[in-house]
């Protein structure tokens, strides 16, 4: 098998080919629609090695560049050094410019997840612009791709958000958390709570979608792009396939920067909306500042 | 947004060229099932308590360290600097004392000095005066003296003229050279004197 044959192989009949899930092992079952629409249940697939790689990561190098610290006294301990001063500015922006100003006194309570959150969808993000699916396919098989292209995945991060946001919320709000869902007069109960409710998910469906587009779309358009140019070559032969192929390239190489925005971006976004709605959840001095101006 | 646009284009024109080529398999955007979700789940779930033990802890630990050091440290920056300027004044109050004392100290130094001045001066006009009065008194008790010796004199001259006259019978004309040389003999005596 040449090398173009294989490419062409690999690229296959859709662009959607690189950036859906391949199965590696499934299992059938069926248990409805919207948790097995195939019948079948993924055991491992190459969107669970990309998972499982940023989990290893995340967790072998993390707490290494923790212990980068300048000394072993008392300012030492308290310096980092090298690598671990962008990584720690990196968490003290999210804690100060992020989560304080939604979570206020609860910050450092829910600073841990927030943190947790943000590098694993970053790290899943940066992950899935490696070029892992193109080399792989090279040995008959299918690796690779951004997890976070895949909505099971999104959804996942989505609904633990909504947990926190439910739990904290009664755990620390107790009724005045229950009083958000009717924020009118009690007689208008009936059509305020299904609103209140309808708007939880709707920002959690929103919370999964966007990050699953935004990560599909940009490895979709590099795929149409690369696309191209096999399309190119086998139609108007190899100087035809030559001819698209730089101006697909350059354009390639710019999608692919504008990528590395998006991963960083969408990380962030997710981040910033998952902090901001687990604090319209738990913080509650707005609502007492304004009771106290009507009470006045 | 134009990228999800142009990628939602690009992705429906080559999945309708799929459905068209008659494939069943089509590939499907939301592939993935709940497998997807446990994995996530789990990882997650790793990713969380690992980190949490091993990274986020240590991580908040010193983030917080360091902002009670700093801000211990401000706090004690500033206490010292209030505490530095209260001592500044202190001494500032103490040295204005200090200068005022000297002040009043020279001042009355002055006066004292003014008053000695003062004294010395009024004594010695004193003395002055007395020894000039005493000077005077002296004077006058001279003339007096001397005024009764011419008395005396005067009166023994006449004395003496009057019996050189009884003893000799005299012409007018010797009366008046005795009368004449008596007056010589009075001045000669008085300038004697």
């Amino acid at each position: 098998m040449t090398l173009s044959s294989s490419l062409i192989l690999a690229s296959g009949s859709s662009p959607l080919d690189h950036v859906i899930q391949h199965p590696l092992v499934t299992k059938p079952m069926d248990l409805g629609f919207p948790l097995t629409p195939n019948g079948e249940i993924t055991i491992f697939s190459d969107h669970i090695v990309m998972l499982i790689t940023a989990g290893l990561i995340l967790m072998l190098i993390v707490p290494a560049l923790v212990r980068k610290r300048q000394g072993k006294d008392e300012i030492g301990q308290m310096v980092p050094t090298g690598f671990a001063n962008f990584f720690e500015a990196i968490c003290q922006y999210l804690r100060k410019e992020v989560a304080e100003p939604a979570l206020q006194e609860h910050t450092d309570r829910f600073i841990k997840y927030i943190w947790s959150v943000f590098f694993f969808v970053l790290t899943i993000n940066i992950l899935g612009l490696l070029p892992i699916p193109a080399i792989s396919a090279l040995f008959g098989t299918h690796l690779g791709g951004a997890a976070t292209g895949n909505i099971f995945v999104t959804a996942t991060l989505a609904l633990l958000t909504m947990l926190m946001m439910v739990v904290n919320g009664l755990r620390l709000g107790g009724k005045h958390y229950l009083a958000h869902f009717c924020p009118g007069p009690i007689a208008l109960a009936p059509l305020l709570i299904p609103v209140e409710l309808i708007g939880l998910v709707a920002k959690i469906f929103a919370l999964a979608v966007r990050l699953f587009a935004n990560m599909m779309a940009g490895h979709v358009l590099l795929a149409v792009l690369v696309s191209f140019i096999l399309t190119a070559g086998t139609s108007m032969g190899t100087v035809g396939g030559l001819a698209v192929a730089v101006p697909v390239v350059i354009g390639s190489v710019a999608i692919n920067l504008l990528e590395i925005f998006v991963a960083f971006l969408q990380a962030f976004i997710f981040t910033f909306l998952t902090t901001l709605f687990i604090g319209m959840s738990v913080v509650f001095h707005h609502d007492e500042h304004h009771e106290e101006a009507h009470a006045h | 947004m134009i990228r999800i646009v142009v990628s939602l284009t690009a992705l429906s024109v080559f999945s309708s060229r799929a459905l068209a080529a008659g494939g069943e398999g089509s590939p499907n955007p939301f592939s993935g099932d709940v497998g997807n979700a446990i994995w996530t789940l789990v990882i997650f779930g790793f990713v969380l308590i690992v980190l949490g033990k091993f990274a986020w802890g240590p991580i908040l630990g010193a983030l917080q360290k360091r902002e009670d050091f700093i801000r211990d440290s401000l706090e004690k920056a500033k206490n010292d600097r209030e505490e530095a300027e209260a001592r500044l004044k202190e001494y500032s109050d103490k040295i204005e004392t200090a200068r005022s004392e000297a002040t009043a100290i020279v001042e009355e130094g002055r006066r004292d000095v003014e008053v000695v001045k003062r004294q010395i001066e009024e004594d010695a006009k004193k003395e002055a005066d007395a020894i000039i009065d005493r000077a005077k008194r002296e004077v006058g008790l001279a003339t007096d003296t001397a005024v009764k010796e011419l008395y005396d004199l005067s009166a023994r001259i006449a004395t003496e003229v009057a019996s050189r006259i009884i003893r000799k019978e005299l012409s007018p004309k010797e009366h008046e050279r005795l009368i004449s040389e008596s007056i010589e003999e009075l001045a000669k005596e008085i300038s004697r004197n």
